[in-house]
């Protein structure tokens, strides 16, 4: 009895120290001893940046520490990084792209969150980290079992079509399977000058990412077996994939494979296409009446086509988290403003100013399932079961890969490869590079 | 006193010297260094051991590395001439004559491409050669008729005209002033007794113009190639090396080494020493065959 009776009086003198510590905390508290600091950040030309450079001010305000950010364009932002962390420096803010994580943390570039988390002083109690999608904060923020980025920057992949012109050619909506964009919506289509769909395929990131791997996953193929790490673009699945993505080109524009997001999205804008595939981070440009034909009440947006396995979406997106070249202040001061841009307090101030936040709580607001149409199929793609967390291999090894896939990705598009010749070339490059880094050893743990 | 004497020239050139070393001579060694080191920027814990020659040897073995070289070769086989000839052409015509208002307005608008950062005329140049809205396919399609432009970063062929078109339209006025200062040099005399002998125009360029133009075509063949070897900002903008690897030129596929993907420092530094080999040889060949320093 006298057991039980100590074991309540502890539990309850725990509850009540934590919510004494809810109830003191605040972030001008918690920012207190470092007023003044000015912390650095890297930022890219798109909207989640725009939208968090309009809440900066508030932040320092509130807290007396300056955010500093420098915008770089993002084919430059990996470059940037290992060139500053190298070196000894680098922004204190690390903005760490989902396939970054595996590099970052290898290298020792982040530092563990769970410092700050677990401390007092700067945890914020109504942090809630189960908050997030499970699946952002475990792709972007979560390398073997621990975090190091909040989720910041988040998307996937969504459809985006013109209800008019659809109609205009007979379709009700928007196809639902990838074979019937090809079989069906394809031809009808395609004349004029006018094509169905556009695959933005450029080479860099968005060819490996955006194309390559989309077109794997709608196949049920992949590019590495998930348990042996063995490469598996020849396999049926990856070449049906790959000979898929060739068929459809021809009814896509012709510069596809030059295709950008800027120049895809501009494609769907001007009434070239009428349907793209794109992350829905680029609704606020695709929905802006200066920057699109597509009149409001034609866009349509909508959850990917389905493939093989269902719907297995793109998955992309940015975590913040904290250099560990950084001194202990701008530690600090770094991690108070990641937790507080990422919380769920900011969450609707930051999609209200064109952001989209990584908070599930966000998206049961009414209001912002009614303004923004792009909200429903997002939270639809990230849900359990859906969502592919590791949409690309997320180890150190993909920046190198990447750049491998990029440049045979292209080459098989344009014809110089066939979709086997090129599979082999980039399986042989894959098993190559993992060979080295000591995956198939057992020297290095097969995390993705 | 002698000792004075025979310091004071070193203390004069020790300013230049020791920049040199710094800026030049000291980076050179530790590329050299490097190149034969295990040099992973992106994996801080591997050591960097000592490797003989093996970087070297998996860049010989590298069908990317000789297919850039290739391209890169092309490249300036094909610009250059084209930047010489044309460049020469409008020195010619800039040099006298009437219109002497107009010219030198002509020489103005001749620095202009110059000032323009390569960075900036890439960039420019993903407007100028989109296929939807780009000047390149209005008056394409304006003069032909044709209702579709052509896909000019989209098809390999065409991407790689594209990448030369800039480079030329970029780098001839370049060569246009060398040759306009070279021209200066021709004694007046020397034209108007010549006149006398032949009224043709090749004659008059061939055996008396070009021989006082050599030093200059010399310099453009040097100052142009090491340029063009080294062509990255443009082409990075442009194309980005794409589509596929088709205007990939040596510097893009080294900073792609060196700087992407697998920063491997190792192979890039590598890939950089055989480049200024292949430089040097042919700064050497063109003054070998081109130039005779004071016989000119």
């Amino acid at each position: 009895m006298k057991r039980i009776t100590a074991l309540s009086a502890a539990l309850l003198a725990v509850t009540l120290g934590a919510q004494a510590h809810a109830q003191s905390w605040s972030l001008a508290t918690a920012a207190a001893p470092y007023k003044g600091t000015t912390i650095k950040a890297i930022f890219l030309d798109r909207p989640g940046y725009k939208a968090a450079a309009q809440l900066i001010p508030q932040f320092e305000k509130e807290t007396g520490i300056k955010v500093s950010y420098e915008t770089v364009p993002y084919e430059s932002t990996n470059q940037r990084y290992v060139l500053d962390f190298t070196s000894g420096g680098g922004a204190d803010l690390v903005l760490n792209d989902v396939v970054w994580i595996g590099q970052f943390v290898d290298a020792g570039w982040m530092v563990p969150l769970e410092k700050f988390y677990n401390d007092p002083k700067l945890a914020d109690p109504a942090l809630n980290v189960k908050g997030f999608f499970p699946v952002l904060l475990d792709s972007f923020g979560t390398w073997n079992k621990k975090i190091y980025s909040y989720p910041f920057d988040n998307y996937s992949g969504l459809m985006y079509y013109n209800k008019c012109t659809l109609k205009a050619a007979g379709f009700a909506g928007p196809p639902k399977t990838w074979t019937e964009l090809l079989t069906k919506y394809g031809p009808k289509l395609t004349g004029n000058g006018k094509y169905a769909f556009a695959l933005q395929s450029r080479r860099g990131e968005t060819q490996s990412a955006d194309s390559f791997m989309r077109t794997l996953w709608l196949s049920g193929g992949g590019l590495i077996d998930p348990k042996t790490f063995e490469p598996t673009l020849t396999s049926a699945a990856s070449q049906k994939g790959l000979k898929f993505r060739q068929d459809l080109m021809k009814f896509m524009p012709p510069g596809v494979v030059d295709m950008d997001h800027a120049e895809a999205v501009a494609a769907f804008n001007n009434g070239t296409v009428p349907l793209l595939t794109e992350w829905s981070s680029f609704y606020t440009t695709i929905a802006d009446p200066k920057q699109s034909k597509v009149p409001a009440n034609c866009l349509g947006v909508t959850t990917e086509p389905l493939g093989a396995d269902g719907l297995k979406p793109a998955l992309g997106g940015f975590g913040l988290g904290v250099n560990s070249n950084s001194d202990a202040k701008h530690q600090a001061a770094a991690y108070l403003f990641a937790q507080w841009i990422t919380s769920e307090k900011m969450a609707k101030p930051y999609v209200q100013a064109g952001g989209v936040s990584g908070r599930q709580a966000v998206y049961k607001d009414p209001a912002i399932r009614a303004k923004y149409i792009f909200v429903e199929p997002m939270v639809k793609s990230w849900s359990a079961g859906t969502a592919v967390p590791n949409f690309r291999p997320r180890f150190a090894e993909w920046p190198q890969i990447s750049q491998i896939v990029a440049e045979n990705g292209t080459k098989i598009m344009l014809g110089q490869l066939t979709p086997q010749a090129g599979a082999k070339v980039i399986d042989g490059r894959v098993k190559e590079i993992l060979t080295r880094a000591g995956y198939y050893s057992g020297k290095k743990a097969k995390l993705q | 006193m002698h000792t004075q004497k025979r310091i004071t020239p070193f203390l004069f050139l020790a300013p230049a010297v020791i920049v040199l070393a710094v800026v030049g001579i000291y980076p050179l060694l530790f590329a050299a260094w490097v190149s034969l080191h295990t040099y992973l920027l992106a994996q801080p814990n591997i050591p960097h051991d000592f490797i003989w020659f093996s970087n070297y040897l998996t860049v010989i073995q590298d069908g990317a590395f000789w297919g850039s070289i290739g391209r890169t070769l092309f490249y300036l086989a094909v610009a250059l001439p084209v930047q010489i000839v044309l460049g020469l052409g409008i020195a010619l015509m800039l040099r006298r004559g009437r219109w002497a208002a107009l010219r030198g307005f002509a020489r103005v608008a001749l620095v202009i491409p110059l000032a323009m950062t390569p960075v900036v005329t890439g960039l420019i140049g993903r407007l100028m050669f989109n296929q939807e809205f780009g000047i390149a396919n209005y008056i394409q399609t304006t003069i032909t008729g044709n209702k579709v432009g052509i896909e000019w970063l989209g098809n390999p062929t065409m991407a790689f005209a594209a990448i030369l078109l800039l480079e030329i339209w970029q780098w001839t006025p370049f060569a246009a002033l060398i040759f306009l200062s070279g021209l200066t040099a021709v004694p007046v005399e020397v034209e108007e007794a010549a006149t006398l002998e032949t009224r043709s125009f090749w004659v008059m360029l061939r055996q008396i113009q070009m021989p006082f133009l050599m030093p200059a075509l010399t310099a453009i063949l040097i100052l142009r190639t090491a340029d063009i070897l080294k062509q990255f900002d443009m082409v990075y903008t442009l194309t980005g090396g794409g589509p596929g690897s088709s205007t990939e030129l040596i510097n893009l596929y080294i900073t792609r080494i060196g700087l992407r993907g697998a920063f491997d420092q190792g192979v890039a530094s590598a890939q950089a020493i055989l480049m200024l080999v292949l430089t040097i040889m042919l700064s050497r060949l063109y003054i070998k065959y081109l130039y005779k320093g004071d016989d000119a």
